[in-house]
């Protein structure tokens, strides 16, 4: 059992170990005719040089900013809708329920061409807006607030409007509070494919002063046209490394957010 | 009781609407307003040589139907599905079952390095592979050639273009097909299982007759989320091959942006989300119907 779980961790280890190597190692000791484990000098020089060629401390800052932009307005649009479907009554529910089931599985790549179209109209292209505005809805995260939401139980809502607690100071103080590990577990799942967003972003961007990391390093890719390796591993391991590092401190949390959330 | 829910249940209609119009606004403007669009923008000719759109029909589909570059586009895409997926959920499962397994402190470990890519960007990871499959110095060729097996042009290969993209799209999703059913795990009783251990079940046996039929519901959803991201492969595309060569490993999405964003053919492009969004519509109904079914009880 060791044995079969250890190789197939070490198989999944190594890609990115062998680009942890590349990325300190020097020009000359890439091209050796066998693999290198372990560099001769550790060249860190190669993370500064990289900057040199792009601005990637800009491209943090807008991926810092599109990726929180996004959480902080889904957070209250789920909440919201997710409280309605689960504990109000009202005419069309269900139906109303269904048409938020589809963006959740109609994904955005399905309409780029549309949805381009209308930013350019909005004259929103090159902002971070227009990374963060088709994502601020999220018929998933409403799918799991709902689900978390009806778990509570009535006695503790009745007791509640006993006092004269409704509307949204029902919500705030009462309901979200019961909801915390969902909105957590939904927060690190936005913040992690948010990150990772790459084809919306590549779309209604075409400045370095608005880019996130992943279209960062893809334009990186393309000036430097695959000649030098060492660089291009320095910018892939910093464009992974804060998410991995959070991964490794948070292992346990991310995992269970993943287990009870597994649907992005 | 009966006093209190009576009382919001009447005021429930407006306060419902005020607290659905943050979604729906946002749904309406990049969910449903883009797909109604798409079909309206199908029917224009809209492209490079007339900027200015007018009416074409269906001239657009015919246009789509009888691209040879499309249908390659859907065999790679159906491919990719038919291939990767199935791969993928073998070794999700096989991986979860033997991390559900007592492993004392190696389980984090080993979990960490199954689950960690998913916390790659695809672009990042479509770039670890890149520097893996480089034919001359790449380690993948390296360990090829130690086995005595004939090196392969990857990336540049007409066959093998296709196969490596897969191979970064499972080693990317495998972790993460794993934690779902590590979770699905979860819902199998202990007792049963030492129930079988007792009347003398070996591992494989147990797994076999007592935990794989555990497993029918986690893996319906596994299968529904793995299709729906392999329709939407752009990423490790994008940066392995642009589609080449010779559109051997270009796919549905990917096609899209070239015929949008390369060649400005928006009346093209709109054509192939309305026939894209249709397709996935379909599959929505069918899953809702499963969902309705209850399969989805857990999740």
């Amino acid at each position: 059992m060791h044995l079969a779980l250890g190789s197939a961790s070490l198989i999944m280890l190594v890609p990115y170990l062998w680009a942890l190597t590349a990325s300190v190692k020097s020009r000359a000791e890439i091209f050796t005719p066998t693999p290198q484990w372990w560099p001769r000098a550790w060249q860190w020089s190669n993370y500064v040089d990289v900057f040199r060629y792009a601005p990637f401390e800009i491209y943090f800052l807008n991926t810092l900013i599109v990726v929180l932009g996004i959480l902080a307005v889904q957070l209250i649009t789920i909440t919201l809708a997710g409280f309605a479907f689960a504990r109000l009554q009202f005419r069309y529910r269900e139906a109303l329920f269904y048409l938020f089931l589809i963006q959740m599985m109609l994904p955005i790549h399905a309409v780029i061409v549309p949805n381009y179209l209308t930013i350019k109209s909005l004259g929103l292209l090159n902002t971070q807006l227009a990374m963060m505005l088709p994502f601020w809805a999220s018929g998933y995260g409403t799918f799991l607030m709902r689900q978390a939401f009806r778990q509570i139980p009535a006695e503790l809502e009745e007791a509640a409007l006993l006092d004269g607690c409704t509307g949204l100071r029902l919500l705030w103080s009462i309901m979200i509070p019961q909801v915390r590990p969902v909105l957590l577990a939904f927060s690190l799942i936005s913040v992690v494919t948010h990150w990772n967003d790459f084809l919306w972003p590549l779309i209604v961007t075409d400045t370095p002063r608005v880019r996130t990391l992943t279209i960062g390093l893809a334009m990186f890719v393309q000036q430097e046209s695959g000649a030098d390796w060492t660089l291009l591993m320095a910018a892939t391991v910093m464009v992974t490394a804060p998410l991995l590092v959070a991964f490794l401190f948070l292992q346990r949390r991310f995992v269970e957010s993943f287990m009870y959330a597994g649907l992005r | 009781m009966a006093h209190s829910r009576a009382s919001w249940r009447g005021q429930g209609g407006a306060q419902a609407f005020l607290y659905l119009l943050p979604s729906l606004l946002f749904l309406a403007i990049f969910t449903y307003w883009p797909m109604l669009r798409a079909i309206a923008m199908s029917l224009l000719e809209w492209n490079l040589s007339r900027p200015e759109p007018v009416f074409a029909g269906l001239r657009n589909y015919a246009t789509l139907l009888a691209d040879p570059v499309f249908h390659l586009v859907l065999r790679n895409t159906a491919m990719l599905a038919a291939v990767a997926i199935p791969i993928s959920i073998a070794l999700g499962l096989v991986l979860a079952i033997l991390l559900n397994e007592p492993l004392g402190f190696l389980r984090g470990v080993y979990r960490a390095a199954v689950f960690y890519p998913t916390m790659i960007p695809m672009a990042a990871a479509a770039m670890l592979w890149v520097w893996l499959f480089n034919p001359s110095i790449g380690l993948v060729n390296y360990y090829l050639g130690k086995l005595g097996l004939p090196r392969v042009e990857w990336l540049y290969d007409m066959t093998w273009a296709l196969p490596a993209v897969m191979i970064s799209w499972i080693w990317k999703n495998v972790g993460y097909l794993t934690i779902l059913y590590l979770a699905g795990l979860q819902a199998v009783p202990t007792e049963l299982l030492e129930a079988a251990s007792v009347e003398g079940a070996g591992f494989w046996q147990r797994v076999r007759y007592v935990t794989l039929p555990f497993l029918g519901p986690t893996t319906v959803f596994v299968v529904v989320v793995s299709l729906i991201n392999s329709f939407q492969v752009f990423d490790a595309v994008h940066i392995m091959t642009q589609g080449g060569p010779a559109d051997r490993s270009n796919v549905l999405v990917y096609f899209l942006y070239q015929q949008a964003f390369r060649f400005w053919d928006i009346g093209v492009a709109s054509a192939l989300t309305a026939f894209f969004v249709a397709g996935l519509l379909v599959f929505v109904v069918f899953v809702v119907g499963q969902m309705e079914r209850g399969v989805f009880y857990e999740v």
